[in-house]
C-alpha cells in the first residue's frame, strides 16, 4: 500500500568522480567531505527536506559502501519516514534483464517502478555533486505555473566558461528553444545545473523512447532533453540565483571550500532557516591550545589545535601539533599533522598522518596545482617527494 | 545480565539557584555542547543500557526539549528507550506534590518499575559529572553478590564539602559505617557519587519496605539497614566534577580548559563518547586577526576578537577587539567590539554591547549574567 506523493526526488549518486583522483578511489563522489563537517550529498538531501520533499531515491553504483553507511536510513536529514523517506537504489537483477546503470537516463529508467509506487505528478532529478542551497518548491511552483512538461534549472555562468556546460537558449518568457551540450560557441550563459522537474508521464514516455534507441548514450543532457525539444514539448528554464558550485574537480572542490571563509564568505552555512544537515559522530568540542594561531579558518568538532592554521578548512577530529603549520588547505577527518610539519595548498583525505617536520604541498602553487594526499596515508620524510608531485 | 537505568534530574536545584532559575540541574549546559544529563545518559548507553527512566520533577521543559525522543543517544526504541517520569495525581495520592527525595520518586513510579524486565537497575543523580565504565561496576556487583553497590571516590585531604554529602567507611569494599560528613568517619572515608547498582528485585523490596517502615529517603533506609545488609562500594579513581554550587560549576568548567587530564577523561575517552542533542550547526569560523588560547569552542561560533581560557557554547560571537578571559559563555552570547569580559558566566543569549568597559568577577566569585540580559 503506497500513498500518492505530489513530487519525489531521484538523486543520481553513482558517478565515479574520476577527476577527483585519489579522493574518489574508494568512495563515491557524493560521500567526499566538504566544508568541515559535511559530505557533498548533504546539500541535495538537505535541500529536499527544506523544500518539503520527503521521498528521495538515491541511485548508487560506484563504490557505494561509504556512501551507504553515511546515508543509512536517512535519519540525519529527517528522511526516515513511514511512507517514502530515503531509499537507496543500487542496480538490481530483474526477471528479464540485469544491468549496471549505463547513463543518467538509464539509471532512472531502471527505477521507473520505484517512481510508480508513489504515483507522483512530478519527478525532480538531482545530481549528487553540487554545492548549493536551493528551495526546490519554488522551482516546482514555476514548473506548474508554466504548465511545462519539463523545467531545467539554470544558473548564470561567466561567458568564457559557458562552453563547459549545457547551455539553454530561451525565449523572453523562459521557454527553451534550444539546448546545447558544451557548445563551442555558446549563444548565452544560462547553464543547466543538472536539475530537472518532469511531469511523471512525460518522463516515463521519454525514458522508454530513449531506452529503445540503441545509439543513445542514455544521458539526460545529451539525449533526453534534446529529444523533448525535437518533439516540441514545453521546456522552461528556471533561473536560480544563489551560490552553486560543481565540485567535480580538485581545483573546484578546493575553491568551494575556500568560499566558506574570508572577510565576506561567498557561502555562509550558518543560516538557521535553511540548515544543511549531516550525520553527526558525537565528537567532543574543539580545543585550542596555548600557542595556537588561527587566522581565517573554519574548524570542526573534535579538533585539537596546538599549531597554526591559516586560510584553511578542518574536518572533525584533526590534530595539529605544536609548531605545525597549515596554509590554504582542506584537511579531512582525523588527520594528524605532527610537530613542525608544514602543509601548503593541499587537500589531505581522512585518517592521514603527516610526520614530524615533513613539508607537504607547494606554497607557490595555484588552485590548479593543489596537492592531494589519499585517505589513510602516512607521509614521512622519505615519502614527502611523492606527495609533492600532486595531482592536477 | 541486562540493566535498566533511572536518572534523577533535579535533586539539588536549590543550591545552584542561578543556573537553575529556569532549568533543572540535568539541563545545565556544560563543556561547550553538552548538558549535564548527557553524561549520565551516555555512561548508561555505553554500558548497553537501553531502558532509561528520567525522573523529572521541577522546571523540566528544557530537559524534555533537549532529550526529546532519545534519538541522539540511540534511545528511540520500541522496547524501553527513554521514559520521563513526573509527579501525577492518582487515586491513591490525591495531591500531585513534588518529590523531595529519590525514595518518594521511586515509590511514585513503582508500577513502572514493576514492569522492568531487566535483572539489574542503576540509579544516578545528575550532580556528579564523570565518564566511567558502568559495565565494570555492574560486573563487580554481580560477582560480589552485594545488595547494593555504591560508586565512590576517595576523599582527598583538601576536601571540604559545604553541603552535606553521604560518606562511607569500608573494610575490604564492604560498607561498615555511614555519615553525612567526614569528621565522624575513621580513616580513608569514601565519598558517595550517588550511583547505585542493585538487582531490580531488590529495588522493589526497598520500595515495599519503605512503605512498611515509613522511610523518607534512601539515606534513612541505608542508616537503618546497614547492620543487616551487604552494601559495598566500587572505588572510582578518575576525574569527577561534583556540582553542588555555582562555584563548583565554574571550577569544573575551567577544568575543561586548564586540566588536560580532566578534559581527556571526560570527553575523549576511547569507545566512550558522550552523546548530546544534534543541532546541525556549521563549524567555527576564526576570522583573520582573531586570537584564541587554551579554550574550548562549540560549533557556529564566530571569533574575531581574543578568547583566553574560556568555554564558548554554540553560536557565540566575539567581535573584533573584544577580549574574553576565564569565562563561560552560553549559547548565543554576543560580545561586542572592545568589550572586556573576565571570570564571567553568561547565560543563554546575553548581549554585551560594543565598548562595554570591563565585566569582571574573580576566580572565587565569578560574575553571573542572567539569560537574555543586554549590557
Amino acid at each position: 500500500m503506497f500513498f500518492k506523493k505530489e513530487c519525489i526526488a531521484m538523486l543520481l549518486a553513482g558517478g565515479q568522480g574520476s577527476r577527483l583522483y585519489d579522493l574518489t578511489r574508494h568512495t563515491a563522489k557524493p560521500a567526499v567531505s566538504f566544508g568541515g563537517k559535511y559530505k557533498i550529498i548533504d546539500f541535495p538531501l538537505s535541500n529536499c527536506i527544506n523544500s518539503g520533499i520527503d521521498t528521495v531515491g538515491v541511485l548508487t553504483q560506484y563504490q557505494p559502501l561509504a556512501l551507504n553507511e553515511y546515508i543509512g536510513n536517512g535519519a540525519p536529514w529527517d528522511l526516515d519516514r513511514f511512507r517514502g523517506g530515503l531509499n537507496v537504489l543500487p542496480p538490481y537483477q530483474g526477471s528479464k534483464s540485469s544491468d549496471w546503470y549505463k547513463g543518467t537516463a538509464n539509471a532512472i529508467y531502471q527505477n521507473i517502478n520505484f517512481i510508480k509506487q508513489y504515483n507522483p505528478d512530478y519527478v525532480l532529478i538531482l545530481s549528487g555533486d553540487h554545492i548549493y542551497r536551493m528551495d526546490y518548491s519554488q522551482m516546482l511552483e514555476y514548473h506548474k505555473s508554466r504548465q511545462a512538461a519539463c523545467t531545467v534549472a539554470t544558473i548564470t555562468v561567466p561567458m568564457e566558461e559557458a562552453s563547459r556546460f549545457g547551455i539553454c537558449n530561451t525565449n523572453a518568457d523562459g521557454r527553451i528553444y534550444e539546448f546545447e551540450e558544451k557548445p563551442k560557441k555558446p549563444k548565452n550563459n544560462q547553464a543547466s545545473m543538472g536539475i530537472y522537474i518532469f511531469n511523471t508521464s512525460t518522463l516515463i514516455d521519454y525514458l522508454e523512447i530513449d531506452e529503445k534507441d540503441e545509439s543513445s548514450s542514455n544521458d539526460f543532457g545529451k539525449n533526453v532533453i534534446p529529444n523533448l525539444l525535437a518533439n516540441g514539448e514545453k521546456l522552461y528554464a528556471y533561473t536560480f540565483e544563489g551560490y552553486w558550485k560543481d565540485v567535480g574537480t580538485i581545483s573546484s572542490l578546493w575553491e568551494a571550500n575556500m568560499d566558506l571563509i574570508g572577510e565576506d564568505p561567498a557561502l555562509n552555512l550558518s543560516n538557521t532557516d535553511f540548515r544543511i544537515y549531516s550525520r553527526n559522530s558525537a565528537r567532543p568540542p574543539q580545543f585550542i591550545g596555548e600557542d595556537a594561531v588561527m587566522s581565517n579558518a573554519m574548524i570542526s568538532e573534535g579538533c585539537r589545535i596546538f599549531g597554526s592554521v591559516y586560510n584553511s578548512i578542518l574536518s572533525g577530529g584533526v590534530i595539529i601539533e605544536e609548531g605545525a603549520e597549515v596554509h590554504d588547505s582542506v584537511i579531512m577527518d582525523d588527520v594528524v599533522i605532527k610537530k613542525n610539519a608544514k602543509v601548503y595548498m593541499s587537500i589531505i583525505d581522512s585518517d592521514t598522518v603527516i610526520q614530524e617536520g615533513v613539508t607537504v604541498g607547494d606554497p607557490k602553487a595555484d588552485k590548479y596545482h593543489v596537492t592531494v594526499i589519499a585517505k589513510g596515508s602516512t607521509v614521512g620524510p622519505e615519502k614527502s617527494g611523492v606527495a609533492m608531485e600532486g595531482k592536477k | 545480565m541486562s540493566t535498566a537505568g533511572i536518572i534523577f534530574s533535579s535533586l539539588n536545584n536549590d543550591t545552584l539557584t542561578r543556573l537553575t532559575s529556569d532549568r533543572t540541574v540535568a539541563a545545565i549546559p556544560f563543556a561547550c555542547r553538552y548538558r549535564i544529563v548527557d553524561f549520565g545518559l551516555s555512561n548508561m548507553v555505553n554500558a548497553n543500557i537501553s531502558n532509561i527512566s528520567i525522573v523529572a520533577n521541577y522546571n523540566y521543559r528544557s530537559l524534555v526539549e533537549h532529550v526529546g525522543s532519545g534519538k541522539d543517544w540511540d534511545l528511540a526504541r520500541r522496547a524501553g528507550g527513554i521514559n520521563f517520569i513526573s509527579p501525577y495525581q492518582s487515586s491513591h495520592s490525591s495531591s500531585a506534590k513534588l518529590y523531595s527525595t529519590r525514595l518518594e520518586a521511586l515509590r511514585n513510579m513503582q508500577e513502572h518499575i514493576a514492569e522492568f524486565k531487566e535483572d539489574n537497575v542503576v540509579l544516578m543523580r545528575c550532580d556528579a559529572i564523570l565518564n566511567f565504565d558502568l559495565q565494570d561496576v555492574i560486573r563487580q556487583h554481580d560477582k560480589s553478590g552485594a545488595a547494593i553497590t555504591f560508586v565512590t571516590k576517595r576523599i582527598t585531604p583538601d576536601f571540604s564539602a559545604k553541603i552535606k554529602r553521604l560518606m562511607f567507611s569500608t573494610v575490604a569494599g564492604k560498607i561498615t559505617d555511614i555519615a553525612m560528613s567526614n569528621t565522624y568517619l575513621s580513616k580513608n572515608p569514601e565519598l558517595s557519587l550517588d550511583i547505585l547498582v542493585m538487582k531490580t528485585e531488590y529495588l522493589r523490596t526497598i520500595i515495599r519496605e519503605a512503605e512498611g517502615y515509613n522511610y523518607k529517603s534512601l539515606t534513612e533506609m541505608l542508616f537503618r539497614s546497614l547492620r543487616s545488609r551487604d552494601y559495598r562500594t566500587y572505588l572510582y579513581d578518575g576525574y569527577v566534577a561534583s556540582i553542588s554550587s555555582f562555584l563548583d560549576y565554574y571550577r569544573a568548567s575551567m577544568d575543561m580548559v586548564n586540566n588536560c587530564a580532566a578534559r581527556e577523561s571526560l570527553l575523549n575517552k576511547q569507545f566512550a563518547p558522550i552523546y548530546t542533542k544534534v543541532h546541525n550547526s556549521a563549524p567555527v569560523i576564526y576570522k583573520a586577526g582573531s586570537h584564541v588560547e587554551n579554550s574550548m569552542i562549540a560549533d557556529e561560533c564566530v571569533i574575531e576578537g581574543t578568547v583566553i581560557n574560556s568555554v564558548l557554547f554554540r553560536g557565540v560571537k566575539v567581535e573584533k577587539g573584544a577580549v574574553v578571559k576565564n569565562s563561560v559563555l552560553f549559547y548565543g552570547t554576543h560580545v561586542g567590539s572592545g568589550a572586556r569580559v573576565n571570570c564571567v558566566v553568561a547565560d543563554k543569549n546575553v548581549y554585551i554591547g560594543d565598548g562595554t568597559a570591563v565585566l569582571s568577577g574573580n576566580e572565587n566569585i565569578p560574575f553571573y549574567i542572567q539569560k537574555g540580559r543586554r549590557i
